[in-house]
């Protein structure tokens, strides 16, 4: 690590296949009632990048109103950003929600319950992208049982005739993948596949995304609130907070070795049995409001590290090593820790810099 | 207040009723309750007359009885001995033989005028009711849909129509339009044009849930034209709803065609040209002539009552509708015929679970001292069954648990959805609402009250009545549930809401002192006292959730019954809250049931863990042994379901299959079909929960029984007695 100006992505990077570049977004709320009411902006995605490549899964981990969602939307256009671009096979993705992007991109939703329309049956949801695409002009519905196969649903004929109702959740998730792969997509956003799944299927439904991953090089986002679930998936975790992401890195890289207070905060409060001892939470408190947000780093009122400059100055993405970035002033190279001599750097009252942190970051 | 931007893309993420209710029907499956049918049969009635009622009557309704017609009545003030000629004044016939509802004065039969009447009412409505549902379909789910500057518009327009009052429009337009006393299509387009305003409003609302539902924007995703996915995915789910509203309009379409032709304004079948027969037109003519005062009702009554037979029929076809919209309306659970059968006194009020009679008188068992585990006990249940329903359809969501919780212990509960995790722990102190029905068992609650002046000894809950409960509940056994938004009362503040728990129940509080109590309260729970003035949804959910838990041990419980508390909380917060959570049980002592479908969580948590599958309690062990060595194929399993933070990342299966339906659960062990292990002796026995040899640990499994084969996997050597370390120091911290 010995850089001159931080760098905004790794090194070497592949070429993506769908590329989410500085993405914003805002809503507007209101704030109460009635035509007078007054709209408040809630600020729930800044500058956010975020790469897919082919045959990887990259993980969007964070807390619910981290943002998370709001950018698988964006991706899959049913958002619009404010600024910032997605860009398919590095050009500019085209305007609106033409069909040749929807061939390209498809999307999983978190509740298996809510994304199937409830009226139809299974046929209807696998055979309208199939027609609609014209992926399979002859007999769709051998076309649909293919589908159904790939996605482990056998006897495939007998449940294209089932009603969602009729179906665990666990089939219903797959039905839905089944359903976004129907027109061959390149890339998978799937928003939370799992969470609303039972404990015991979810390894399932996590299998069949690595598997389709590896045997159809398909690009996958992963949107989870679960780090452990990430690690596992996962090729790459990208960490958010409050609508910025604050660490990027392979899975493993970022889980052993965190480098923002925030990716180790959540390490250290998830439920791990393995654990020696009781673990101490590192930073306290909930997420900020994004009404209106803390000033430089969103996670500086939490952090026990914070400094000065974190409250002045959003801070950019370090390298840490190679492939890992973190959005954390206590990253700052050496080159612009030299020039904290001018008392950006200088720590917060009550707060220093655990010499043993700076230590586990140095490894 | 942090914003979640998953919800704010979603306008109602709460829904409609309707939009709810869908997930087990298909688009419109009505009950077959007696109130549809009765309307069913009524509605088919008035059908079947609509069609032939012309035709089957005895008489032309403007034929003139002249034979019979020879009642008269002589006006006052006319005929001999006054200045005017005669002038009778003619009298109806009575109902006889030959007219069945007598005649009008003109000699007219009644009953055929009813009958012939039928079609042109019933056609009128029926076809003014299905113009404004097209007009309603057409503004509400195009305003829906499209939103933005269309739906304000759009929504304008109706909105105008739901101001301007309905009979008076009515009244000018079929008074002003021409031809319209001649027309019956007319006269339906009139009524169609005030009445669809009010269903396009529903419309327009359902819709406007329905856009953001997922497979609403699933279809987008996959390239589904606009047109399409109004028609194809939207509108089917609205099919409930367009029916009740359409019932509804051929209501108030019939009601405004009765009124304008009682009025006159509909056409006469004595006018030039001549309009139609219909009920209000038989109601002005008996009003016109004395009918009311004369007492002729054989004239008058009937059309009256065929409207309000009409009415009856298309309102009780709708209550069919409204319960399949929203199915909590359907019989607030259990019949109480089927109940009385089966032998359940359904006599309790709301909020207490039904107790089969056969269960009431049950001896009571003595207590087992069980030397492993010496910590008294302090919540006890034996063989308690639970079903949902009685007789035939019900369903066991419970089967034979025993599960004992200890004074300043923390047992968890793990399962999945629908093992009747949550069933167990609320019958138990039965807060289980009907149709859930205990059928057998025993809960008894060994009650050593921690403070305030609670009952004490030994108390059967099943047993107990409404006092008694009372008694018990919430000042000695308290309850989280998952969703504090729904347990806090939204219209009052947080302080009011012990105020009104601190009032009752510690009643020589002075008001200042239950006010610094509360705000001690949520200082225990780590929030500011200053919160005590804030409402519940001005909180984020893990400050709903510490109030909640406040709230709960403002009584100094000795059991708190948590159920996925921390569910639908983000890590940090979770762990925040267990780790206060765990403060307070040392300093207070309460016993603690903890249900969650996260093992690795309990695991981190609870020195006891109870294992259920389908309606069962599988395995049962302290933690730290149910954690390092299981001994149940499946908690094998599930505790292969959470990938680890650390170490090297391999590949896991979790475990095949999915969890069984209750309805129709496997031979023998219900987990058998997922099991690897699986023996033929699985596949016909059910295992019951037994001891494992030299342990105080239980399983149900076929494995650790006879001379079975136990696999590597479920005979890992029980831990170092660390976690039953920490269970003994908790013990003894609750022995204090």
């Amino acid at each position: 690590m010995n850089g001159t100006a931080p760098m905004e992505t790794p090194a070497t990077p592949a070429p993506a296949v769908l590329e989410g570049r500085e993405l914003t977004k805002s809503f507007w709320m209101r704030q109460a009632r009635g035509p007078l009411a007054r709209k408040a902006r809630v600020h729930a995605v800044e500058a956010v990048t975020v790469r897919l490549e082919a045959g990887k899964v990259t993980a969007l981990v964070g807390e619910s109103g981290a943002g998370k969602t709001t950018i698988a939307r964006m991706l899959a256009k049913i958002v619009k950003p404010d600024a910032g671009e997605v860009l398919l096979d590095g050009a500019p993705a085209p305007k609106g929600r033409p069909r040749s992007y929807a061939a390209k991109v498809q999307m999983v939703f978190q509740d298996p319950f809510a994304s199937l329309n409830p009226v139809h049956r299974v046929r209807h949801q696998l055979v309208r992208p199939l027609k609609i695409h014209h992926v399979a002009d002859g007999d769709v519905d051998q076309a649909a049982e293919e589908l159904l196969r790939r996605v482990a649903l056998e006897p495939a004929a007998h449940f294209l005739n089932k009603f969602p109702y009729e179906l665990s959740g666990g089939q219903r998730q797959r039905v839905a993948i089944a359903r976004a792969l129907a027109v061959r997509p390149r890339v998978l956003l799937a928003d939370e596949p799992v969470s609303m799944l039972d404990v015991s299927i979810r390894l399932g439904v996590l299998n069949l995304l690595a598997d389709l991953r590896d045997r159809e090089q398909l690009a996958i986002l992963y949107v989870t609130h679960d780090i452990a679930s990430a690690r596992y998936l996962a090729d790459t975790i990208v960490v958010m907070y409050a609508g910025q992401l604050v660490e990027a890195a392979p899975s493993e890289s970022l889980t052993d070795h965190a480098a923002h207070p925030y990716t180790q905060l959540l390490l250290s409060a998830a439920p791990d049995p393995e654990r020696e001892e009781t673990p101490r939470l590192a930073g306290r408190g909930a997420p900020p409001s994004l009404l209106a947000p803390p000033s430089g780093c969103r996670f500086h009122p939490r952090c026990p590290h914070a400094m000065d400059i974190c409250q002045r100055q959003v801070p950019p993405s370090f390298a840490v090593s190679p492939d890992h970035i973190a959005a954390c002033w206590l990253h700052a190279g050496s080159a612009e820790r030299g020039a904290g001599d001018n008392g950006l750097f200088r720590p917060v009252a009550n707060h220093s810099i655990n010499p043993k942190h700076l230590e586990s970051i140095k490894r | 207040m942090t914003i979640a931007p998953a919800s704010l893309t979603e306008v109602a993420p709460t829904g409609g009723p309707g939009a709810v209710a869908f997930h087990r029907t298909r688009i419109l499956h009505l009950p077959r309750s007696p109130k549809v049918i009765a309307g069913l049969v009524i509605l088919g009635l008035f059908g079947v007359v609509a069609v032939i009622g012309r035709w089957a009557a005895p008489y032309s309704p403007n034929a003139t009885d002249e034979k019979n017609w020879v009642r008269h009545v002589l006006v006052d003030g006319t005929g001999p001995g006054t200045a005017f000629p005669a002038n009778y004044y003619p009298l109806p016939l009575p109902p006889s033989a030959a007219h069945w509802l007598g005649t009008t004065v003109f000699a007219q039969d009644a009953l055929s005028q009813v009958l012939a009447s039928t079609q042109a009412t019933l056609f009128v409505g029926l076809l003014a009711a299905a113009i404004a549902t097209v007009l309603s379909i057409l503004f509400g789910v195009t305003a829906g849909y499209v939103g933005g500057g269309t739906d304000e518009g759009l929504s304008l327009v109706a909105n105008v129509f739901l101001a301007i009052p309905g009979l008076p429009l009515l009244i000018v337009l079929a008074d002003y339009v021409p031809s319209a006393g001649s027309s019956i299509l007319l006269v339906a387009a009139i009524i169609a044009v005030t009445t669809w305003a009010y269903s396009a409003r529903t419309l327009r609302a359902q819709t406007l849930s329905l856009r953001n539902r997922d497979f609403v924007e699933a279809a987008r995703v996959s390239g589904e034209s606009r047109l399409r996915i109004i028609l194809v995915e939207v509108l089917p789910n609205l099919v409930p709803i367009v029916a009740a509203s359409f019932l509804f309009t051929t209501l108030s379409a019939i009601g405004a065609y009765v009124a304008i032709a009682f009025l006159g304004l509909a056409g006469s079948p004595t006018s030039s040209p001549p309009g139609l027969w219909n009920w209000g037109e038989m109601l002005r003519e008996g009003f016109a002539n004395n009918a009311v005062r004369g007492g002729w009702w054989w004239w008058w009554a009937p059309p009256g009552i065929a409207v309000a037979m009409l009415g009856t029929g298309l309102a009780l076809l709708n209550f069919g509708i409204d319960e399949f919209i929203n199915p909590r309306l359907r019989a607030g659970g259990l019949s109480r015929k089927a109940a009385r059968k089966a032998g359940i006194s359904t006599s309790t009020r709301l909020g207490l679970t039904p107790v089969a009679h056969s269960i009431r008188n049950a001896p009571e068992p003595a207590s087992k001292v069980d030397s492993a585990n010496a910590a008294e006990p302090v919540l006890e249940i034996r063989g308690l069954c639970v079903d949902y329903g009685v007789g035939d359809e019900a369903v066991h969501a419970v089967m034979d648990c025993d599960l004992v919780l200890r004074r300043g212990q923390v047992l968890g509960l793990a399962g999945e959805s629908g093992s009747g995790k949550t069933t167990l722990a609320l019958s138990a102190i039965r807060l289980l609402r009907p149709p859930g029905v205990i059928t057998a068992g025993q809960v008894l609650f060994h009650s050593r009250p921690i403070s305030g002046d609670g009952p004490t000894g030994t108390i059967d809950l099943l047993a107990a009545g409404q006092q008694q409960l009372r008694e018990v509940r919430w000042s000695e056994i308290a309850v989280v549930l998952q969703s504090a938004l729904d347990s806090l009362n939204p219209v009052i503040t947080i302080g009011a809401q012990f105020d009104d728990l601190l009032r009752v129940h510690r009643p020589h509080f002075s008001e200042a002192e239950r006010w610094s109590r509360a705000g001690e309260l949520l200082e225990m729970v780590g929030m500011n006292a200053d919160r005590l003035r804030s409402y519940p949804h001005e909180l984020s959910g893990g400050m709903r959730q510490r109030a909640m838990i406040a709230m709960a041990i403002a009584l100094e419980p000795q059991v708190i019954i948590l159920d996925e508390p921390t569910t639908a909380l983000d890590v940090v917060t979770q762990r925040e809250i267990l780790e206060e959570l765990i403060g307070l049980r040392d300093r207070i002592g309460f016993a603690t049931l903890f249900i969650t479908h996260d093992l690795s969580l309990l695991v981190e948590l609870a020195d006891e863990i109870a294992v259920m599958y389908a309606g069962r309690l599988m395995e049962r062990a302290p933690a730290a042994s149910l954690f390092h060595a299981p001994r149940l194929p499946y908690t094998h399993g599930l505790l292969h379901c959470f990938p680890p933070l650390h170490g090297a990342r391999v590949s896991m299966e979790g475990i095949p299959g999915s969890p069984p339906d209750l309805r129709d659960l496997p031979s023998g062990c219900a987990f058998h079909p997922r099991c690897r292990w699986a023996m033929q002796q699985c596949r016909e026995e059910r295992p019951r929960l037994l001891p494992i040899d030299g342990s105080s640990r239980e399983v149900a499994c076929w494995l650790h029984r006879g001379d079975a084969v136990v696999p590597a996997e479920l005979a890992r050597p029980e831990p170092a007695a660390k976690g039953l370390v920490l269970a003994e120091a908790v013990k003894q911290a609750g022995d204090l």
